[in-house]
């Protein structure tokens, strides 16, 4: 029977996930992306995906007659799936390194970056030397930092840190700090739009490298060839030069929207309607269908948990330690990310998510189903089978009932808290309401006001959800 | 079968049970004829709880035979639920379901197994709750009853499997004084039936007038058994003289 009620669950996944692909005559890759990395790849105002990369690989795509999929994730998330299969190829700002190239195979260059070193427009610092005793602007826990601090002793400076980039930047240009470290590109794009300082290296960056598009090794070899194809005619027509001048000499507002739009919640609320509607639509979809198939799962743990056999209440235990013992993040990047490099069999991202979430949340809830179960008095069991009702029937007729009114408020909680764990899926690059408001701030900065709204979006569908719980509790009584 | 085991209802023979170190029943045999009332009795510990749910394997022996109805429950491939169905138990906190009304209590069991179709059940539970003088319960919830309407609810409960044997465990310790009458009125109703009954109670006034037999458990062990007139009025073994001693005097 519980085989049954198995096979129904695995069903019921497949059906929810499942996703129709078209079949096209031309050959189709997903490529993954970090959207949070202006001005390569970012959201803008209308919530799509732009930046050199994205413009790049639409240029190479079309030319080389070949469509795509692109998967905006963490940097790590989108390097680990193509790493193992899982995607065809990575466009993310990936330096070109020895230790790379042991694990992907890169295309020509597309773009040259490396280390700046910056002080504020008409300093006096002239060479490195000239900060023996002058303060220098880091950003905690960037490469570029990294690369700084390498300098301090030969060159005696202080350090002083900073958590964002803009206050960084300001503490240099009113002459705070001496000068500053960071990636190339990235503070040549923020001086074309506005900053009044002046990159002292731009010929000779610190820890020079290329940014390359990857591949799995040995894998893909018709892409890599295309994609190299592509990007020698692009640059070769000189589209590519363009679309670097589109973004390096663009004003940022073209991308990120009128200042107005970003400057109020109200602004902002109505610039990304669209994205957040999609976010919240997506975040209510995974809850869903998390919370019904997470109850049956967990019900059937539960029940499993005071089955009548030893071995069998063996199995729910160990089922229940194992999962409710795994952080939820580590549960969905080894379903994701980690199974499929051992078993070829790629997952797609919500499926890989639901899963998570049955398996997690089912344990919590197969442990307070069995809790429940096991608080219901134990001579109502006694009294069913002293008239002969086998285990099962006592079972079904007078515990379950009684175990599962006890538990309805521990249900209305786990279904609060896989609302809420929802948002850890982010890390898989589900496009939820937790990944839409990331992405967002990314391109407008605006984290205090952005995350203010993604707040208060959740605690307005946990209310709702609360509501409808109680109101269901009520009926059953 | 002879004619005279036929008789003989339960057969307890040699059984012994264990708590880990704490030996709970030592050696028990004991046999129980159809239509016999007896009535256990004896201190707090002494194991007449443990003998009694081992009847209907609510417990089970260490080792020993246990005989009920022609079924020897102490083998495993007997179905231990068929034999249930003959055994009714009525507990000393009732333990009436508390997700089902009165009615619904009583009719389970008989609809459950298919011995009765709805109608049947609810008819024979009818006439189960006049026998216990609780008419007008039938459609409420278990819960707004009294200790002594719920133990009565208890043994209707039990009837309604048709059971040949009952075995009752206190089942007026957890009660008020003033409900514990119209309980024992419904037991003493009971055996005037006929039907096979194993009592463990303190009311001796009660063991006095409706047992056929008493017997007296001590330490794990049957110390002594007889006529309620041989166990109350000539007891021989010295702890019933103190056990009977303390609660004439309690
Ligand atoms: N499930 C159990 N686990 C461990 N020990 C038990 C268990 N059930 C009973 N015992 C022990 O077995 C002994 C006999 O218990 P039992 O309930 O049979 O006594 P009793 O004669 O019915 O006493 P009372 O008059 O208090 O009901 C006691 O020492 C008790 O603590
Ligand atoms: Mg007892």
């Amino acid at each position: 029977m519980f085989k049954k009620y198995l096979l129904g669950l695995v069903a019921l996944v497949a059906l929810l996930t499942f996703v129709p692909t078209a079949k096209a005559a031309e050959p189709h890759y997903i490529i993954t992306t970090d959207a949070t990395y202006a001005p390569f790849t970012f959201q803008d105002k209308n919530n799509n995906y732009v930046g050199i990369e994205q413009d790049t690989m639409a240029a190479v795509a079309k030319r080389e007659g070949f469509t795509y999929t692109m998967r905006p994730m963490s940097f790590n998330s989108a390097a680990q799936l193509v790493s193992n299969g899982q995607a065809d190829g990575i466009i993310a700002g990936m330096s070109i390194t020895p230790e790379r190239r042991e694990v992907y195979d890169f295309s020509t260059p597309y773009y040259k970056t490396g280390v700046a070193w910056i002080v504020k427009k008409h300093s006096k610092i002239k060479s490195l030397a000239d900060l023996k005793g002058q303060t220098v602007a880091l950003k905690t826990g960037t490469a570029a930092s990294e690369y700084g601090k390498s300098l301090q002793s030969k060159y005696g400076f202080k350090i002083k840190y900073f958590n964002d980039t803009d206050t960084m930047y300001n503490d240099v240009s009113v002459g705070n700090s001496a000068a500053t470290f960071e990636d190339m590109p990235v503070i040549q794009y923020a001086i074309k739009n506005g900053m009044s300082l002046t990159v002292m290296n731009a010929n000779n960056p610190g820890n020079a490298g290329s940014y390359g598009f990857a591949v799995e090794k040995g894998q893909n070899k018709a892409l890599l060839a295309s994609f190299n194809r592509g990007f020698a005619a692009i640059k070769k027509d000189g589209s590519y030069d363009k679309i670097v001048t589109k973004y390096l000499g663009a004003k940022q507002a073209t991308f990120s929207g009128s200042k107005k739009d970003n400057s109020s919640i109200l602004g902002i609320l109505k610039s990304n309607q669209n994205a957040l509607l999609k976010g919240l639509w997506q975040t209510i979809k995974l809850t869903v269908i998390a919370i019904v198939l997470a109850s049956l799962w967990g019900v059937l743990l539960g029940v499993l948990g005071i089955s009548e056999f030893k071995w069998v209440r063996g199995i729910s235990t160990t089922i229940i330690y194992l999962f409710r013992g795994l952080p939820l993040m580590v549960l969905a990047f080894f379903i994701y990310i980690g199974l499929p490099g051992v078993t070829g069999i790629k997952i797609p991202a919500f499926t890989a998510g639901i899963i998570t979430l049955i398996l997690n949340e089912g344990a919590y809830t197969g442990a307070f189903v069995r809790g429940g179960f096991e608080a219901v008095d134990r001579g109502q069991m006694e009294a069913a089978r002293s008239l002969g009702l086998p285990y099962g029937h006592a079972m079904r007729k007078v515990i379950m009932p009684q175990g599962l009114r006890i538990m309805v408020p521990s249900f209305i909680n786990q279904f609060i808290i896989t609302l809420k764990d929802t948002s850890i899926l982010s890390a898989i690059g589900l496009l939820e309401l937790t990944q839409t408001g990331t992405l967002i701030v990314a391109r407008n900065s605006q984290g205090f006001r952005v995350w203010a709204i993604i707040a208060i979006i959740y605690l307005i569908v946990i209310t709702l959800l609360t509501w409808l719980s109680n109101w269901v509790e009520n009926k059953i009584k | 079968m002879t004619e005279a085991q036929n008789k003989v209802k339960v057969h307890v023979e040699k059984v012994n049970k264990s708590y880990g170190e704490n030996h709970v029943l030592r050696d028990i045999s004991i046999d129980i004829a159809a239509n016999e009332v007896v009535v256990m009795i004896g201190p707090s510990g002494s194991g007449k709880s443990t003998f009694l749910r081992m009847l209907n394997q609510l417990e089970t022996p260490d080792n020993g035979t246990i005989v009920v109805d022609g079924f020897d429950i102490s083998d495993k491939s007997t179905d231990i639920n068929k034999v249930r169905e003959n055994i009714g138990m009525v507990f000393q906190n009732f333990n009436l379901f508390n997700n089902y009304t009165v009615l619904e209590n009583i009719m389970l069991a008989p609809v459950e197994l298919g011995k009765m179709d709805k109608a049947a059940a609810e008819k024979k539970a009818r006439e189960l709750l006049d026998v216990v003088n609780l008419a007008d319960k039938a459609d409420v919830s278990v819960n707004s009853l009294s200790g002594g309407q719920k133990q009565r609810i208890a043994i209707a409960r039990a009837l309604a499997m048709s059971p040949d044997v009952m075995l009752f465990d206190e089942p007026t310790s957890a009660l008020d004084p003033e409900m514990v009458g119209d309980v024992l009125e419904v037991m003493k109703n009971l055996a005037g039936t006929g039907m096979t009954m194993i009592i463990v109670t303190h009311e001796m006034g009660f063991a006095k007038q409706v047992a056929d037999r008493v017997v007296f458990f001590e330490s794990g062990k049957i110390q002594e058994s007889g006529t309620p007139e041989q166990i109350f009025n000539a007891p021989k073994n010295a702890r019933l003289q103190e056990f009977l001693s303390k609660i004439m005097h309690a």
